[in-house]
This record gives C-alpha cells, structure tokens and sequence, in this order.
C-alpha cells in the first residue's frame, strides 16, 4: 500500500565515468546494509538502476554528501543517518533504498531482508531496543557531519 | 475512414462496468461489439512462477524483474498518491493514458486506464454492496439493485460472512464462505470479540469484508490458494478480474472485441442509428461503427470525455465526486514477537464500520490490509531512520504491520467539477477541480479520530496517518448523475443519457454520490440492471 509513482527521470545509461564510483557504491551499500559483498551481477544492477533512476544533475547539497562519502565511505552510516531527516529525499537515501530493493530481490539475501516472527517479546523488545539506541547515537553525530559536509551549499 | 456492419449493441470499454453491461445482452443472443484500447502485460505475467511468495523469494533468481521492473519502475520515490500500490505486473492497467486521457488539474490526480480489463486488473476486489442507507438521493433503490446484485455475486464470485457487518454490507445468496485472515487479522479479531459489546456501543463493528476473490472453485476459476501473491499475479484466477468474463463472453459468437480502438466521438443519425467514430490506437486512422444503441462504459472520466466531446460541450462544468481516502499505518500490539502463519491471501484482512449513528445513517468503512508482500524497502523508504537499523526493526515489527484503508463518503459541492478542453495538439484535457470544504476535512478528521480512539482498545497503535491526495481513491463518479429530471448532461434511472434516443452509460458517471464504500461491485450490479433495461428496448 505503500510504494509510490514513477522513476524521476530515465537515462539511456548511466555515463561511464561514474559507472566505476557506481560501481563502489554498490559493495559499500551491500556492505552497509547485510553485512555482504554483493555479486558482479547486483553490481550491474545497481549501475543500470542509477541510470534509469537518477539521470538528473544532483543539487549541490547531495553532490557534497556523495563526494564526501566517496573520499570517506567509512563514514555511510553517518551521512545516512545525518540526511535521514533532511528536508525532500536526499540522493544519497534514495540510493539506498535502490541498493536495498535490489537486495531484497535477490535471494541470495532473503535471509537478511525477511520478515522475522516468534522471537517472543524479550528478545524483540531487546533487539528494538538496541536498534534503536545505535540509530539515536548515530542521527545525533550524523547530523553534525552532514551538516559539516553540506555547509556552504544551502 | 472504414465503415463496420451494424450490430445491435456497441460496447465501449472492457472493465468491470463494460463486460458486465455486455453479458445480459449477449447472453440473450443481441449482436455485441465491444470497443477498447485494449493494452495487456506483455512482460512480467509469463516471468512469474507459480509458486507462494516465500518461496519464490527464496528460489527465483529472477524475481527482481517483476518485483523491481525492468525499467525499475517498482521503484518509486514521490509523493505516496493514486495507484501507489501498483507493482509492475499492474502497471499496464495506465499504459499510455498520460498521452491518450491528459488531466490538467492542481489537487485532482486520477488513475485512469486503457487496458484490457480496465483498472479492473489491479483493484482489491473490496465488493460490499451499497445500503439502503447509502442509496439516498440516487433515483434507484435497493430493491431496483437487489437482483443484479445476485447475478454479479455470481458472475464475478464474491466472498464474505455472515458476521456483524450484515447490517452494513448486506449479502447475496450467492456469496461464497469468507476467505481464511492471516494471524494479525485474527487476533484483532480476538480481540474485537472479548470487547464487541462497548466497542459496537461507540459504534465500531468488525467484521469479514466482502471481497471478488474466491474461497471455493467457482466459474473455472481456483479457489485462493493463500500464497500471498495477489499483488503480482493472477495465478489460479481467485481474484476477480473483467478478464474472466472477457473469456466468457468471446465463447458467444454474437459478441466481438475490436481493440486499439480509442473511441471519440458518437452521433445519433435521423435513420435511428448510432454512428461511433474511433481511432485506431496503432494506425493513427479513424474509422465508424454503427450500432442500434451505444453502452458508454469507459470509466468515468473516459466516459464523460467521450459525451463532452460528442455533445461539442467543450468548457462545460460537470460536477465530480471521488471517495476522500487516507492510510493509517498501524501497528497490531497483540502480535508483537509471536509467529504468524505464512500462508495468507493479500487483500483486505478484515473490514471495520464505523457507525455511531448506526446502519441507517451514513457509516465509514476501512479495510485492513497486512504487510508482506510489497517488501520491505518500500517501508523503510518512509522511516527516518539510519537504513541498517531501520532494516532491523522494520523486519521485526513487520509482521505486526498493517495498513487500514479508510474511505470517507464525498457529495458533489461547487468546489468538485471537471470540464473538457479542446487542444489543437495532441489529445484534449479533463480539466479537473476538487476541494473538499473545511466543513468536509473536519467531519473527515472527526471520524479518524474516532477510529483511531476504537483501534487503540483493539491494541492496534496508529503510527501515523498518510493522505494520498484527492484523486487516490481511484473511486471516480457523478459526471453525468442519474436524475429524476430531464435534465442536460444527466442520465435516466435507467442510464441513459437524457435527451439521447439509444445512448447509456454503465459505468460510476451515473452515481450522484458516493458513500463511504468502494464503488465497482454496485457499478457492476448496476451495469448489469442497464443491460438488462436496453434488451428490454431492443426485444420491443
Ligand atoms: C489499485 C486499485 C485498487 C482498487 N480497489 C478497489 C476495490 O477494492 N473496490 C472497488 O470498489 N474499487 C476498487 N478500485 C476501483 C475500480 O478498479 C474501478 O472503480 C473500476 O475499475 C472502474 O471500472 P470501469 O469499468 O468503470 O472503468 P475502468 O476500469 O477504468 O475501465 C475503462 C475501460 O474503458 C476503456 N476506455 C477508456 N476510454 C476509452 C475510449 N475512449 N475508447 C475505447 N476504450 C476506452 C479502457 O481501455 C478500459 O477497458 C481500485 C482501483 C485500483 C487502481
């Protein structure tokens, strides 16, 4: 019920100079998101995914964030918890979330991106709450990086 | 230009309005034609596997074509509006309508389709029969309905229980079993039982919706078979879709589809005729068919393009009214950590009524969908959240996720209308307006509350509440509103188009308002009864 519309804008291909940053972005976010390096064929996806989906220049405030995080990829889970509140849906989020999908669809993964029930509410209510006591931590010196990142563009 | 040999009935549209308009008349032997643009899936239908959605995800490796689409266009990250749900097999139901139907409009943003089966093949089959209550103000009752009701029931296959909601939704003799619900839906069912006394006392009754979806074999059609791909494929036919009864009607050898064929205009010739003119979609020429009388069910919009244009009332104001529509995401308390069985169906689980008034007066009905098969990213897009921990917990409380569909009864007011604007290049527009009052938004925002009050003693928690926009209801209806008065741009009890000899209209542009339930199962029936009245005038 929850999905949306169309795709921005659709790009022939994505132009090749990016296509090996694209290219990083794709481990760094599998990484990121299942622990995982993704196979050459997901890495593809991605790429293509990044061209049919963001063929548009990005703004200056998203072109500082994914500059900043291809010098430092260290830092990705910082700068996506830092732009988790940004106002309209920054590229770098929205890459995440293709990264996501692409994994989701793929069952290779199906064990990390699942749905998971019956693990009694102790254990739920600790591993919510874990989850959500990094995820504080991380928006609260996130925010302070992207801002620091982003400072001069707005 | 090309001229076709007469037949008795041209048909134009093939939805749910369409094909069951057709099949009294076909059935009773009359010549039928039925014109229609016609797109199908030509991709992902045949990619699906026919297997339950757990172990597909498991075992297909090429699944993310048809989950994500080969243009990634299951990926979507605007504003949640109409047809937010469509996942790409569906998304051919709109094929082509931006260019064929423009819209040009601020707040009014509709789903429209030109596809085989209309928007017909991507509905949630919600079917609860409209009340007597809810038929106020139409010049048809709910005796004039009741039979057309029963033939559909069985024509299309609908499900439901005989539970609290009777008073509400009624039920047809040939309503079959209720589907099975999936554990969150039955243990808020558990719950509404222990509490059922106060809750119906605030006005809150739950119960089985009624749904186009099969819980016995019916019509050559399976019974669902629980595997939670509803969304993405028609595997089994347990899902009503027009389709099926396309398929019966082209066994008749007095019926005849002619597709990518996008209807313009018609005209009533001295001789008695009716003379269509269409334009071939793939061709580009134009072209006449010749019928004793013309069934106009296109969809409402398409329909009331088509009357607008043939009447030459360009920048004429019709009057609109679209179903206010609003999704709360609720999270079910009573489930949190438990196990959930994995065989389930995807569509509404459960079906509220909130009717403080009680039944006789105007209620509010919501349906209840879990969240499953549409994935998990699509969730975690809307959660300011780091993604990696956002990824946690939404697998964890996804399985006590749900999603309640409220849809507000809408009434024409001067702030609701469409007109047609001619264009010299391309196609003319729909140009639509739509505001709701704040008289309208606040009744709307009352009852919410009221909801929300009666869902938090059935320990399901609102999260948060999203509206998708004036138009997203995909409930479209009351351009040419069946009136008692012989009146331009309105239509007899019967639907035809009043000062026309043989032209009707099947589809929700009759409807003067639209009560707080969808639409399409009460079309159907309605389509039906319009079917039945033209073979009446063509036996006389
Ligand atoms: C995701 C989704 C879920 C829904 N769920 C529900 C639900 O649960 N319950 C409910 O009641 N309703 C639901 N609906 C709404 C329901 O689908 C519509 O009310 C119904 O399909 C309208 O039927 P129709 O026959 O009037 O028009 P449509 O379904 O719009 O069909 C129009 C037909 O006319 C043809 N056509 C249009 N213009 C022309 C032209 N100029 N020339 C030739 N052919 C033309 C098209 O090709 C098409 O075949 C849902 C809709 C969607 C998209």
């Amino acid at each position: 019920m929850v999905a949306t519309s169309r795709p921005r804008t659709i790009a022939a291909a994505a132009p090749h100079e990016d296509a090996a940053l694209l290219r990083h972005e794709a481990v760094w976010f599998a990484r990121y998101l299942v622990d995982a390096i993704p196979e050459a064929a997901l890495v593809e996806r991605y790429v293509q995914a990044n061209a049919r989906l963001f063929a548009g220049p990005p703004t200056a405030g998203d072109a500082a964030i994914l500059a900043f995080l291809h010098a430092h990829p260290w830092t990705l889970a910082l700068l996506d918890a830092g732009t988790a509140f940004a106002h309209g849906a920054p590229l770098l989020r929205q890459k995440l979330v293709v990264m996501m999908a692409i994994l989701e669809a793929t069952p290779d993964f199906v064990d990390q991106t699942s749905q998971v029930d019956g693990v009694g509410l102790p254990l739920l209510a600790w591993r919510l709450g874990r989850a959500g006591a990094v995820a504080a931590l991380k928006l609260v010196t996130g925010t302070a990086l992207a801002a620091v990142v982003t400072r001069g563009t707005r | 230009m090309t001229a076709d040999a007469q037949v008795d009935v041209i048909v134009v549209g093939s939805g749910p309005s369409a094909v069951n308009a057709a099949y009294p008349l076909v059935e009773a032997g009359f010549t039928v034609r039925m014109l229609d643009v016609g797109n199908r899936d030509t991709t992902y239908e045949k990619l699906i596997p026919d297997a339950g959605f757990s172990e597909l995800r498991r075992t297909d490796a090429q699944q993310y074509r048809y989950l994500l689409g080969d243009e990634f266009e299951g990926i979507g990250f605007g504003h949640t509006g109409a047809g937010a749900q469509l996942t790409p097999p569906r998304q051919y139901v709109c094929k082509d309508t931006e260019r064929l139907q423009p819209i040009a409009s601020q707040s009014f943003f509709p789903l429209q389709s030109l596809a085989e089966g209309g928007l017909g093949g991507a509905w949630g089959a919600g079917s609860p029969p409209f009340s007597k209550a809810d038929l106020a103000g139409f010049p048809i009752s709910l005796e004039d309905l009741q039979p057309h009701y029963e033939v559909v029931a069985d024509r299309i296959g609908v499900s439901g229980a005989r539970d609290d909601l009777m008073p509400f939704l009624g039920a047809q003799f040939a309503m079959q079993p209720a589907v099975e619900i999936d554990s969150n839906a039955e243990a808020i069912l558990r719950r509404y039982a222990t509490h059922r006394g106060s809750l119906n006392r605030t006005g809150l009754f739950l119960g089985h919706p009624r749904i186009a979806m099969l819980s016995r074999p019916h019509r050559g059609r399976e019974a669902n078979r629980y595997r939670d791909m509803d969304f993405w494929s028609d595997a089994g036919k347990s899902v009503y879709r027009p389709r099926w009864t396309l398929d019966e009607l082209r066994a008749f050898p007095n019926f005849s589809i002619v597709s990518r064929r996008l209807v313009r205009t018609f005209e009533e010739r001295a001789d008695g005729d009716v003379v269509v003119h269409a334009a071939n979609v793939d061709g580009g020429g134009t072209e006449q068919h010749r019928a004793r009388t013309l069934v106009l069910a296109a969809g409402t919009l398409g329909t009331t393009r088509i009357v607008l244009r043939s009447l030459g009332l360009f920048d004429r104001r019709v009057p609109i009214v679209c179903n206010p529509h609003s999704y709360a995401a609720l999270l079910d308390l009573n489930t949190l950590g438990q196990p959930v069985r994995d065989e389930r169906h995807s569509m509404a689980q459960f079906c509220l009524v909130h009717a403080p008034e009680g039944h006789l007066r105007p209620f509010t009905v919501g349906h209840f969908y879990s969240y499953r098969s549409l994935l998990l990213f699509r969730l975690m897009k809307d959660n300011p959240l780091p993604f990696r921990e956002s990824l946690t917990i939404m697998r964890h409380l996804a399985p006590s996720f749900g999603v309640l569909i409220l849809q507000h009864q809408d009434h024409p007011t001067a702030d609701k209308h469409c007109s047609l604007v001619a264009s010299d290049v391309g196609e003319d527009r729909l140009a639509v307006s739509y505001d709701l009052s704040v008289r309208e938004q606040a009744q709307i925002d009352a009852i919410e509350a009221d909801i929300a009050r009666g869902l938090r003693r059935l320990r399901c928690l609102k999260l948060k509440t999203m509206r998708p926009g004036h138009a997203a209801s995909v409930h479209y209806a009351g351009t040419l509103p069946m009136s008692a008065k012989d009146e331009e741009l309105t239509t007899d009890k019967h639907g035809r188009l009043h000062r026309t000899r043989a032209i009707y209209v099947a589809d929700g542009s009759v409807f003067p308002s639209l009560p707080s339930k969808g639409l399409t199962f009460t079309m159907m029936a309605n389509a039906d009864r319009i079917g039945c009245h033209v073979r009446s005038t063509l036996r006389a």
